[in-house]
């Protein structure tokens, strides 16, 4: 059972306590009446499907809602905050999911966008004085960034170390986290909690908001589940097991999320590359695709496994070395030529590559096999109507009707009607690229069932995937993949995280050479 | 810290921060408008000495040519940083004109009629600040309308005004045409040196790039969008109020119905060769100088080129889509490793 949560600085009060905080759209409720404490130097775990609640209360927290009902208690003071400064200026500092931040402008600048910068006697900008400033928080906080570049030539972990370090420059008591490590990658990932596990210990209060669960039992002390708007269960996590938190959040157990893959005979080798270069991408890449077999492409962002996809694809060509598909030699000139042939590839991030977001979920849909039902260039509506329906209910994509705009249905359902889209023109080769970034623990599970399946119907699938358990318990091999190359191949009971890890990052080599 | 460095590596290390606020494309298209425009200065000089003429007299009516495209390229640049723009400004001139011929002809000194001129246009300017503000239009559309509208009111305003306008307001003395005839180069210079040292020690322009960036991030730390915005405005009706004022003293007559038509092109194709993205986020100031310079050395070259005079504004538009298209296809693979990331 779930032990009752540290009370031990019950003399002072809880840096954090929400008394029966409610928001409501209209008719609709979003979060109902939720009553929680948060001491100081305590992490708490926010966890819950897509639509739980957890968005809200993050922005209810960060002043850009304001509660229905109920009262937030900081420091035992019952607060409010019209606006985000006003959360900012009481110690509490948001790390949204989306970071947001002004991309041509540099770190300096970025850091202090909001502050009044050091002047001279004439008035100028001091820049000297901008940069010290910059510096010195991010050096308090034990980093060291160029703070005169510009913002977006950082990596996503850098990002958020400079938003973690200015928002604790600011004197944060409660940093709230949501979803930090979506687009991160692993060893990333393991230096952010560093500075999270630090700043516990210096007393700083976190709220961190995961879908990965593994995090959230290495880091968080207490954990919140919320699902359907309500605060299902707050304990400690050590009180937990993952398989409860499932249930909890979802009704289903984990073995559904992440179905163990079971031996299955390999078919046909339908695709085949051999020395595969292209110069500052991918580096003398080899390997084959059999039919009804599931590749994993482990490695960190920029290893270069989206961009040896795109080559695949037709998106550009390769330099040097051969590729073949269905047995012929495969030099593809375009995307299209890849799509009408069966290869399809599925991008990372769904937003800015695959979806028109204004667009309806039919036409989003239908765009996909649009030239499979059309006739001299017209698109037989009956025809049209018929399959995206049956796509709808197949990849079970919920949704107030086709009509919809796709934009607005959550991530999980987006990435289904994608999915559906392409697996509708029933391709051979399926390279699926990071399909369940940002998903909730419910559409993920639909979503790894939905690939099984296509592996057991003999279509090869490439895996790209920077969550491990994922791509580990998704595959029958696991490629890694380090500056380009391919590190190493990975099947058996060689599948575990620690050598993914260690491949990704080119530990192995070094050892080895060591 | 910097009390113990000496004054001069203070003064590069100070240079090299600044030189670093710029995006290197932005500062590559500076850099190929530096060199592009001495390309042509070059070639005029060697034009004049053909032709023996002096090449002294063509470098010295630079400035007075370029010093209304320059000015309205400066009215656009802070509103094109924050993700605005305004089509209306060559309207808002003719509003501008309109007002200075209605007080030259009731007979108002010189000095009333320029500042009446000037604040027309420095009004207008704002005045289209605050309907946006106001009504949340998108300034493209708000300033379409205006494009068409202040025309209108020009010619209305002229003809209740003056009895039986004759459609031209006809300035014959002289003591009316000084900023326009006599002193657009030095007005330029005035207004261009204070404008630089703004883009690299102010932190009005600054903000405003951040707004064209990420209005979300600008609010999540505590600014207001829409108050940086309509401040843009304001900045963008001095600067056009300058321009107004050279565009409008310069010919013996004005009509409302014609000055300023197509002026907004000119000066969004002199701000975007510059290196500023029409969308907002960068860009420069001295960018936006440097593009309205090259498009009249352009125009200068052909003409002793013995370019047809159909063809030299072909010409003109098509070395706008030129060097954008050659840096786009430059910078191909670089966006396309960033779209990677």
């Amino acid at each position: 059972m779930i032990d009752k949560v540290d009370r031990a600085a019950a003399d002072s009060p809880p840096l954090l306590r929400l008394e029966r905080l409610t928001k409501s759209f209209g008719n609709h409720v979003a979060l109902k009446p939720l009553s929680l404490a948060l001491n100081r130097g305590k992490i708490l775990g926010l966890v819950g499907e897509n639509g739980a609640g957890k968005s809200t209360l993050i922005k209810l927290l960060s002043g850009l809602y304001q509660p229905s009902g109920g009262e937030i208690f900081v420091d035992g003071q019952a607060v409010q905050f019209p606006s985000a400064r006003d959360a900012l200026d009481l110690g509490i500092a948001t790390i949204h999911q989306e970071l947001e931040y002004a991309a041509h402008l540099t770190v300096a600048e970025n850091m202090l966008l909001g502050e009044d910068w050091p002047r001279t006697p004439w008035l100028a900008t001091d820049w000297h004085a901008v940069h010290a400033i910059a510096r010195q928080r991010l050096e308090s906080f034990g980093i060291s960034i160029p703070t005169d570049i510009q913002f977006e030539s950082l990596s996503a972990v850098q990002k958020q170390e400079v938003a973690i370090a200015n928002a604790l420059a600011r004197k944060a008591k409660l940093l709230i986290l949501d979803e930090p490590s979506a687009a991160l990658t692993e060893p990333e990932i393991k230096r952010l909690f560093g500075h999270l596990t630090r700043l516990r210990e210096e007393g700083v209060s976190m709220i961190y908001v995961s879908h990965r669960l593994d995090e959230i039992f290495t880091l968080t002390d207490e954990v919140a589940i919320l699902r359907d708007g309500s605060l299902i269960e707050h304990g400690s996590t050590r009180g937990i097991t993952a398989e409860r938190m499932v249930a909890q959040m979802v009704g289903r157990d984990l073995e559904q999320v992440f179905p163990h893959r079971k031996q299955r005979l390999l078919g046909q080798p339908l695709l085949e590359l051999e020395d595969v270069s292209r110069a500052g991408m991918f580096h003398n890449i080899s390997f084959t695709l059999h039919a009804g077999e599931i590749v994993g492409l482990a490695g960190l962002v920029g290893a270069g496994r989206s961009e040896l996809a795109r080559a695949i694809y037709g998106l550009y060509p390769i330099e040097s070395g051969t590729m073949h598909y269905l047995g012929k030699p495969w030099r593809p000139r375009s995307a299209q030529q890849a799509v009408e042939t069966g290869l399809v590839y599925i991008p990372e991030e769904r937003k800015r590559q695959a979806l028109v977001l204004d667009h309806s979920l039919r036409e989003s849909i239908s765009i996909g096999f649009a030239n499979l039902i059309s006739r001299f260039g017209f698109i037989s509506t009956r025809q049209e109507k018929a399959k995206v329906d049956s796509v709808l209910k197949t990849y079970d994509v919920r949704s107030s009707g086709p009509d919809q705009s796709i934009g607005q249905l959550s991530g999980g359902n987006q990435q289904k009607a994608i999915l559906g889209r392409w697996f509708e023109r029933n391709p051979e080769v399926i390279i699926l690229d990071e399909p369940t970034r940002g998903i909730d623990i419910g559409a993920k599970a639909q979503i790894h069932k939905l690939v099984e399946e296509l592996a057991d119907q003999g279509k090869a699938i490439l895996l790209i995937s920077s969550d491990l358990p994922e791509i580990l318990s998704m595959s029958d091999r696991v490629l890694v993949m380090n500056r380009g190359r391919i590190e190493t191949e990975l099947i058996g009971d060689e599948k575990t995280e620690h050598n993914v890890v260690l491949a990704a990052s080119g530990l192995s080599r070094e050892e080895a050479t060591a | 810290m910097s009390a113990t460095s000496p004054p001069a590596a203070l003064r590069s290390s100070t240079a090299r921060l600044i030189y670093r606020l710029f995006p290197s494309a932005v500062r590559q298209r500076i850099l190929f408008l530096l060199i592009g425009n001495l390309v042509l200065l070059g070639y005029l000089f060697f034009a004049a000495w053909e032709r023996n003429s002096s090449f002294w007299n063509e470098l010295s009516s630079i400035a007075p040519n370029i010093a209304p495209q320059v000015l309205g390229a400066f009215a656009l640049t802070g509103l094109i940083y924050c993700g605005a723009i305004d089509l209306s400004i060559g309207s808002i001139i003719a509003v501008a004109g309109t007002s200075f011929g209605i007080l030259h002809y009731y007979d108002m000194p010189p000095l009333v009629c320029y500042a009446g001129c000037f604040l027309t246009a420095t009004a207008f300017s704002l005045l289209n600040g605050f309907l946006i503000r106001l009504l949340k239009i998108s300034p493209i559309i708000l300033t379409l309308g205006g494009l068409t509208l202040y025309r209108g009111l020009a010619l209305i305003f002229a003809h209740l005004a003056i009895p039986d306008f004759p459609e031209v307001f006809t300035i014959q003395d002289e003591a009316y045409q000084g900023p326009g005839k006599f002193y657009a180069g030095e007005i330029l210079l005035v207004v261009l040196i204070p404008v630089l040292l703004w883009e690299a020690f102010g932190k009005l322009p600054r903000l405003w790039l951040a707004v064209g960036c990420s209005p979300v991030a600008c609010e999540r730390q505590g600014l207001d969008p829409a108050r940086l915005r309509l401040r843009a405005f304001l900045f963008s009706g001095l600067f056009l109020g300058f321009a107004a004022l050279i565009l409008v003293t310069n010919p013996q007559q004005i009509k409302p119905s014609q000055i300023g038509t197509g002026f907004e092109l000119t000066v969004i194709g002199a701000v975007v060769l510059g290196g500023t993205n029409i969308f907002g986020g960068q860009g420069s100031y001295l960018g936006s100088a440097l593009g309205a310079c090259f498009l009249y050395l352009v125009s200068r070259s052909m003409i002793y080129f013995g370019v047809d005079a159909y063809w030299r504004e072909a010409i003109e538009g098509a070395v706008i889509v030129v060097v954008i298209g050659i840096d786009c296809w430059l910078h191909r693979t670089e966006k396309l490793l960033e779209e990677l990331k």
